[in-house]
C-alpha cells in the first residue's frame, strides 16, 4: 500500500515535471524607443522590494526609501554614469590648497516644490541637522573627522563653505547629501515631523500620494531647474517578493524589475522587455576571526582559499552572472586593481599547505545571515568544497540582528569563527573602517585584521587628494590584503535588470543605475 | 445584563496588563535591537549607539516598560522607530486592508459551514457525511502558505487569470466601480486561501454540535409528536446547535488573525499582519507592542461579543443575580 | 465504520513515515546535503522527486526531512502536554486562588494570535531546531491545560479520590498516581491532534525562515526554498507540501478515531 502511494506520488511529480520541461531561449537585442515617441502624459511604474519607512533623506536608512527620495530631493553634487561627482544644486566648487576649505557656489534658479526659493541657508540647515545628536540620522559620523565635526557656513545667499579639521578626500562624495527645506523644518522635531510622510524637495518630481504598504506616487515638477521632466508621474509599487516582481514585469504591471539568475535566459528572449546587466559595487566574502588561533596562521587561510572553487560557486548560484572575486574592491570602482594573489582552485595544494602548517584536522563554524539566499547557498557549497580537503565546516544560519550582535560585540573575544558576508562599497575607495587596526573591536574590522603597512596606506589614501596617487595607494592595499587572505573573496555580483521596452531615456547601464537622469526618462504610449 | 458586560470589561484589564508584560519582555530579551538593522558599512556604530539612546533603549528595561505603560494609559501607543510616525496611525492605516479580508472570509465561512455541518450531521455516516468529513480533515491538514502558493501557481502564474500579489493596480484609471472590481480581483486568492482554511474546522464543530443536539430528549419528543423531519431539524435542532458555534467563532478569531499574518505575507497584502511580521524582523518594538495589544483587544472583544451573544441566544444561561 | 478505516489508513501512513524516518540513511539514495546533479532537474528515475536549486536530490532530502518534521512534532507536543497537564492538574486539583491565577494566565496566552507570539519568541532565540521545538511547545499548551483542569475538577470529587486523601496520600501522589491515569484518554487525543498542529506550525515557521535552518532539510524549509522556483521547478513545492498534508491528515484521522474509541458515550 505505501509503496503504491509512493509510486502514485512519483508519477504525479513526474507529470508536473514534464509540463515544465526545458525550453529553448533565443537572445534578442536591446530595443530602446526614440524620445520623439515620448508620451508626455506617461506614467512609469517601478517595483519596490520593501515598504518605505520614511521620506526624509537625512533619516532614511534603507535603499527602498532612498529610491523614492532620489526623485523628490537633490543635493549639491551628484554622480554621473562614469561614477564621477558632478554639479547639481551647486554650479561649481573649489578646494583650498591645504584640502581643508571647500567652497560651493549654488544655483540661483532653484525653488522648493512649495515655491519657496532655495538658498545656502537650506544647505547649512541640512548638514547641521545631520550633525545634531538629537536627530536620528545615521549619517552624522560621515561629517565628523577624527572626532571633530565639519563646519558649514553660508557665506552669502548662494555660497556655502565647509571647513574640514583635516584634509579628507571622501568628503566630495559626501557633499552629495540631499538637501531638506529649512523654512519647513527649522521649528519642527525632524524625527517625527509630518514632513517625513509628505516631503517637499527640489528634485524633478513632487510628492503626491502614499498608500502605506501598497504604493507611492510622485508627479512632475514643472519648474525643475534642469528642465521639465518627460514623465507625468512615477508610481512606486511595493512588491516584496523578487519573483512576484518579475511576474508583474512580464504582465506589464510594472516597468522595471531585477532579474534573478535563474530567469536570465528566459527574460533575455522575451519580447517587450530589455535586459541590462552591469557590475555592482559590492563583493561577497568568507571572513575569518583572526583572533581565533585556528586562523592565526596565514598558511591555513591560504590553504582554504586554494580549496575553494569560486567558479563552481558562481556557476551554481548565479548561472555565471557574477565573477569570482580576488580583491576587496569591485571591477567598476576606479581604484580597482586585480594585481593580487589569486589562489586558483587547487585542492592538492590546499592539503599540502594545511599539512605544512601542522593542521591535520580543521573544524569550524561559518555564520551566515538568514534570508540572504545567495549567501545561504554559498555556505552550503563552501561546506561541500571544504569537505574535499578534509576540512569540516558547519553552518549556522542566524537572524541578521543576532549575527550583527556577535560580530559587533565591543568586548573581545568575539564569539564566531568565520562568517559569510558582503560589503557594498561607497563611491570612494576609502576602506579605513574595514581594514584599519584601530577599527577593532569597535568598528567594521571585526575580524581583527592588523597589518601596520596597510594601516599606514589607509591613512595616506584618505588624506591624499590626487586621484592617480590614490589609485596607486589602493592597489598596494589590495595586494597586501589579498596576500594575507583575512577574507576569502568570493564573488562580484552583476546587477541584472529588466526594463519594459516602452521606457526610454535610460542612462548608460552601470552601478549608479539606469534612472540616473530621471527627468529625461520617458515612456511611449 | 449590563452588569455582566461591565464585569467582563473590568476583567479585561488584568488580561491586557498580562499581554503587555509578556509582549514587552519577550521582545526586549531578543538579541539585537532595531539599530542593528540599519547596518551598512558606511554607517558608523557610534551613530547607532547615539540613536539607541535617543530611542530610550539605554534605559533599564523596567523603566522602559513603565514609561511605555504610562503613555498607553494616556492613549499614546508610542512612535514607530524607523518611520517616526505614531504607532496608532500606522496600525489604523493598515487595519482596513486586514478587515477587508477577515470579514468577508468570516461571512463566507459561516454561509458554507452551517448548512454543510447540519446536513453532515443529519445524514450521519452517509456517503455525503464521509466526503465532508474527509474534505474538512484535508482542509485542516493543509499548510496555509502552501495552499496560497499552489493557488498562486495555478491562477496567477500558469493561467494568468488573477493578479498574484498586492491589493490595487495603481495605474488603473476610472471610477469607483473600476477600482472596486480591481480590489476584488486582488482579493480573490488571499480570501480563498483564508476561507478554505477556516471552513474545515468550523464545519467539524457545527457537525458535532448538531449531532449532540439531535441526540437530546426534546428532539426525540418533537419527533415522537410526529413533526416533519424538516421542522425538527431546522426549527428545533439548528437553533440550539448554533449556540456553541457562537463561542467557536469567538475562539477562532486568534486563528483568523494568525492566518492573516501568513497570508498577508505571501500575497503582499498591505494589512496589519504583514506590518507585524516586518516589525518583528525589524525589532520595531513600539510597533510590535502596538499590534500585539491591538490584536489582543480585538480578540478579547470578539470573545466578549461571543459571550453576550451566547447569553442572548441561550435562555438557560443567566448572568449575575436577577 | 468509515471512521475506523480512516484511522487505520492514518495509522499505516504514520507507521510508514516513522519507518522512513528511522531508516532514512538506508532509504535515501544520496547524502541529502550533497550536490549530486544539475540544479532543478525534473523528476526522473535517478531522482524520483527531482533535484533542488542547488542540485541536491529532493527524494533524499524529503526522507531526511521526515526525521526532522516528525521529531519536531513529537518533542514539541511532549513539551506542551507536559506543561499543560501539570498546570491543568494543579489548577483543577487545588482550585480556588491557584486555579484562578493559572486560568487567567491561560486566558492571557490565548489572547495572542499564536503565530505572532511564536515569531516574536523565535526572534528572541536563535532559530534552530531545538528552539523551534521549545517555542512551539511553550505556546501551545493552553488547550491541554483547560482540558486537564476540567477532568480534574470532575475526578477529584469521586469517592476513591476522597479515600486516597483520607488515608493521608500526599497531594502530588494523588494528582499523579491516582487521578492522572483516569484522565489519560482526553490527553492522548489532545496529544495526537497537538502533534498535527505542531508539524503545521513548524512548517509555517520554517517557511518564514524562522524555523529549522539550512542545510538541515525539513519539509517546511524545503517549501521556503521552493517559493522562488514555483514556475521553474514546481516539484520542489508540490512534494514537501503533500508530505506535510499527508502526515497531518493521518494524525487527524488517528486522533479522531481515538476520540471515538476512548469516549464512553460514543463507543458502541
Amino acid at each position: 500500500m505505501p509503496k503504491r502511494l509512493i509510486a502514485i506520488l512519483a508519477l504525479l511529480v513526474f507529470l508536473i515535471g514534464c509540463s515544465a520541461g526545458p525550453r529553448e531561449h533565443k537572445e534578442k537585442a536591446i530595443n530602446l524607443p526614440d524620445p520623439s515617441q515620448a508620451d508626455l502624459e506617461g506614467r512609469l511604474v517601478l517595483g519596490l522590494g520593501g515598504g518605505v519607512s520614511v521620506l526624509n533623506p537625512i533619516l532614511s536608512t534603507d535603499t527602498t526609501s532612498s529610491a523614492v527620495e532620489g526623485t523628490i530631493f537633490s543635493g549639491m553634487t551628484k554622480v554621473n554614469e562614469k561614477l564621477e561627482i558632478v554639479p547639481d544644486l551647486a554650479k561649481s566648487w573649489e578646494v583650498s590648497p591645504d584640502g581643508k576649505t571647500w567652497t560651493f557656489a549654488l544655483r540661483r534658479d532653484v525653488t522648493w516644490h512649495d515655491g519657496h526659493p532655495f538658498t545656502a541657508e537650506d544647505v547649512v540647515f541640512t548638514f547641521n541637522s545631520i550633525l545634531n545628536p538629537k536627530i536620528n540620522s545615521v549619517r552624522r559620523s560621515d561629517y565628523i573627522i577624527d572626532g571633530e565635526p565639519i563646519k558649514f557656513k553660508a557665506l552669502d545667499k548662494y555660497t556655502v563653505q565647509a571647513v574640514l579639521p583635516k584634509p579628507f578626500a571622501p568628503f566630495l562624495v559626501r557633499s552629495g547629501m540631499s538637501i531638506i527645506p529649512k523654512h519647513i523644518l527649522s521649528d519642527k522635531d525632524i524625527n517625527r515631523a509630518q514632513f517625513n510622510r509628505k516631503p517637499i524637495g527640489t528634485g524633478p518630481f513632487k510628492f503626491s500620494k502614499w498608500v502605506s504598504g501598497d504604493h507611492i506616487k510622485v508627479v512632475r515638477n514643472d519648474d525643475y531647474y534642469l528642465g521639465k521632466p518627460m514623465l507625468a508621474e512615477i508610481i512606486f509599487k511595493v512588491i516584496p517578493d523578487e519573483n512576484a516582481r518579475l511576474v508583474a514585469l512580464e504582465a506589464g504591471e510594472i516597468d522595471e524589475a531585477g532579474i534573478p539568475p535563474k530567469d536570465y535566459k528566459r527574460m533575455k528572449a522575451l519580447d517587450g522587455i530589455n535586459v541590462f546587466e552591469f557590475d555592482a559595487l559590492t563583493y561577497a566574502y568568507l571572513g575569518f576571526n583572526l583572533a581565533n588561533p585556528k586562523f592565526a596562521d596565514k598558511r591555513v587561510r591560504q590553504a582554504l582559499a586554494y580549496a575553494i572553487n569560486k567558479d563552481q560557486l558562481v556557476k551554481i548560484i548565479f548561472k555565471g552572472l557574477a565573477s569570482p572575486a580576488y580583491a576587496p574592491s569591485a571591477p567598476v570602482s576606479w581604484a580597482y586593481s586585480d594585481e593580487v594573489a589569486k589562489y586558483p582552485y587547487d585542492p592538492d595544494k590546499a592539503r599540502g599547505l594545511l599539512k605544512e602548517a601542522g593542521v591535520d584536522k580543521l573544524e569550524f563554524t561559518m555564520l551566515v545571515n538568514q534570508g540572504n539566499k545567495e549567501r545561504e547557498k554559498a555556505a552550503i557549497i563552501l561546506q561541500q568544497q571544504l569537505k574535499k580537503v578534509g576540512v569540516k565546516a558547519k553552518i549556522r544560519v542566524m537572524e541578521w540582528s543576532a549575527l550583527l550582535k556577535i560580530v559587533n560585540d565591543p568586548t573581545p573575544p568575539k564569539d564566531f569563527e568565520a562568517v559569510v558576508l558582503g560589503w557594498s562599497l561607497g563611491l570612494d575607495p576609502d576602506s579605513f573602517s574595514i581594514w584599519h587596526s584601530s577599527q577593532y573591536p569597535r568598528g567594521f574590522n571585526f575580524i581583527d585584521y592588523d597589518n601596520p603597512e596597510v594601516d599606514r596606506l589607509l591613512v595616506l589614501g584618505r588624506t591624499t587628494m590626487d586621484k592617480n596617487e590614490r589609485k596607486k595607494i589602493y592597489a598596494k592595499i589590495y595586494k597586501l590584503v589579498a596576500f594575507d587572505q583575512p577574507y576569502i573573496f568570493l564573488w562580484y555580483p552583476k546587477a541584472v535588470v529588466g526594463v519594459s521596452e516602452r521606457v526610454g531615456g535610460l542612462s548608460k547601464p552601470g552601478p549608479a543605475g539606469l534612472f540616473l537622469n530621471i527627468h529625461k526618462v520617458f515612456v511611449t504610449p | 445584563m449590563r452588569k455582566f458586560v461591565f464585569r467582563r470589561l473590568l476583567q479585561l484589564i488584568p488580561l491586557l496588563i498580562g499581554v503587555s508584560l509578556i509582549t514587552f519582555f519577550v521582545m526586549h530579551l531578543a538579541p539585537g535591537d532595531p539599530t542593528a538593522l540599519i547596518a551598512d558599512p558606511s554607517i558608523d556604530p557610534v551613530d547607532l549607539a547615539r540613536i539607541r539612546a535617543n530611542w530610550g533603549l539605554d534605559q533599564p528595561l523596567i523603566v522602559q516598560y513603565f514609561y511605555w505603560l504610562g503613555n498607553v494609559l494616556r492613549g499614546d501607543l508610542g512612535t514607530s522607530y524607523l518611520s517616526g510616525q505614531p504607532v496608532l496611525f500606522e496600525i489604523l492605516e493598515r487595519l482596513p486592508a486586514t478587515l477587508l479580508l477577515m470579514i468577508p472570509s468570516f461571512i463566507i465561512t459561516l454561509l458554507i459551514t452551517i448548512p454543510l455541518g447540519v446536513l453532515s450531521a443529519v445524514r450521519k455516516n452517509s456517503f455525503f457525511d464521509n466526503i465532508v468529513t474527509v474534505l474538512s480533515f484535508i482542509g485542516m491538514a493543509t499548510p496555509s502558505f502552501w495552499l496560497g502558493m499552489m493557488l498562486m501557481l495555478l491562477f496567477a502564474v500558469d493561467l494568468g487569470w488573477l493578479p498574484a500579489v498586492g491589493m490595487t493596480d495603481p495605474l488603473l484609471s476610472g471610477g469607483w466601480f473600476v477600482h472596486m472590481m480591481d480590489v476584488i480581483r486582488h482579493m480573490i486568492l488571499p480570501l480563498t486561501t483564508m476561507t478554505i482554511l477556516s471552513l474545515a474546522g468550523i464545519t467539524r464543530y457545527q457537525r458535532a454540535a448538531m449531532l449532540e443536539v439531535l441526540d437530546q430528549d426534546f428532539i426525540r419528543v418533537a419527533r415522537a409528536k410526529g413533526l416533519p423531519e424538516r421542522v425538527v431539524v431546522f426549527k428545533h435542532a439548528l437553533r440550539n446547535a448554533l449556540i456553541p458555534i457562537v463561542t467557536i467563532m469567538g475562539l477562532s478569531l486568534p486563528a483568523l488573525f494568525g492566518g492573516a499574518f501568513i497570508i498577508e505575507t505571501i500575497f503582499a497584502w498591505p494589512g496589519m499582519g504583514r506590518l507585524g511580521v516586518i516589525a518583528i524582523f525589524q525589532r520595531n518594538y513600539p510597533l510590535i507592542m502596538g499590534i500585539m495589544l491591538f490584536s489582543a483587544i480585538l480578540i478579547m472583544l470578539g470573545n466578549l461579543l461571543a459571550d453576550i451573544g451566547y447569553a442572548l441566544v441561550d435562555p438557560r444561561i443567566r448572568y449575575g443575580k436577577k | 465504520m468509515a471512521k475506523n478505516k480512516l484511522a487505520i489508513f492514518g495509522l499505516s501512513v504514520l507507521a510508514f513515515f516513522v519507518l522512513v524516518a528511522i531508516f532514512a540513511p538506508v532509504i535515501a539514495p544520496y547524502n541529502p546535503d550533497e550536490i549530486v546533479a544539475q540544479e532543478t532537474l525534473p523528476p526522473s528515475f535517478e531522482h524520483p522527486f527531482g533535484t533542488d536549486d542547488l542540485g541536491r536530490d529532493i527524494f533524499s532530502r524529503a526522507v531526511f526531512g521526515a526525521r526532522i518534521s516528525l521529531t519536531v512534532g513529537m518533542v514539541a507536543v511532549s513539551i506542551s502536554i507536559l506543561i499543560g497537564t501539570l498546570l491543568g492538574a494543579i489548577a483543577g486539583y487545588f482550585g480556588g486562588l491557584t486555579d484562578g491565577f493559572i486560568m487567567r494566565f491561560v486566558d492571557v496566552m490565548l489572547c495572542f494570535p499564536s503565530i505572532f507570539l511564536i515569531l516574536a519568541i523565535q526572534a528572541m532565540l536563535t532559530p534552530n531546531i531545538y528552539n523551534v521545538m521549545i517555542v512551539i511547545g511553550v505556546t501551545s499548551w493552553m488547550g491541554v491545560a483547560r482540558l486537564v483542569r476540567g477532568e480534574y475538577l470532575k475526578i477529584r470529587e469521586l469517592p476513591y479520590v476522597e479515600a486516597a486523601k483520607a488515608i493521608g496520600c500526599s497531594s502530588p501522589r494523588v494528582i499523579f498516581r491516582h487521578i492522572l491515569p483516569n484522565a489519560q484518554a482526553p490527553i492522548i487525543v489532545a496529544a495526537t491532534l497537538g502533534m498535527a498542529g505542531a508539524i503545521l506550525t513548524e512548517s509555517a515557521l520554517s517557511f518564514l525562515g524562522m524555523g529549522v535552518q539550512p542545510p538541515t532539510p525539513s519539509w517546511g524549509n524545503m517549501l521556503m526554498d521552493a517559493q522562488a522556483y514555483l514556475r521553474d521547478a514546481p516539484w520542489m513545492a508540490v512534494i514537501p507540501g503533500l508530505l506535510i498534508l499527508l502526515t497531518v491528515l493521518s494524525l487527524y484521522f488517528v486522533g479522531d478515531g481515538l476520540r471515538e474509541a476512548l469516549n464512553p458515550r460514543t463507543a458502541k
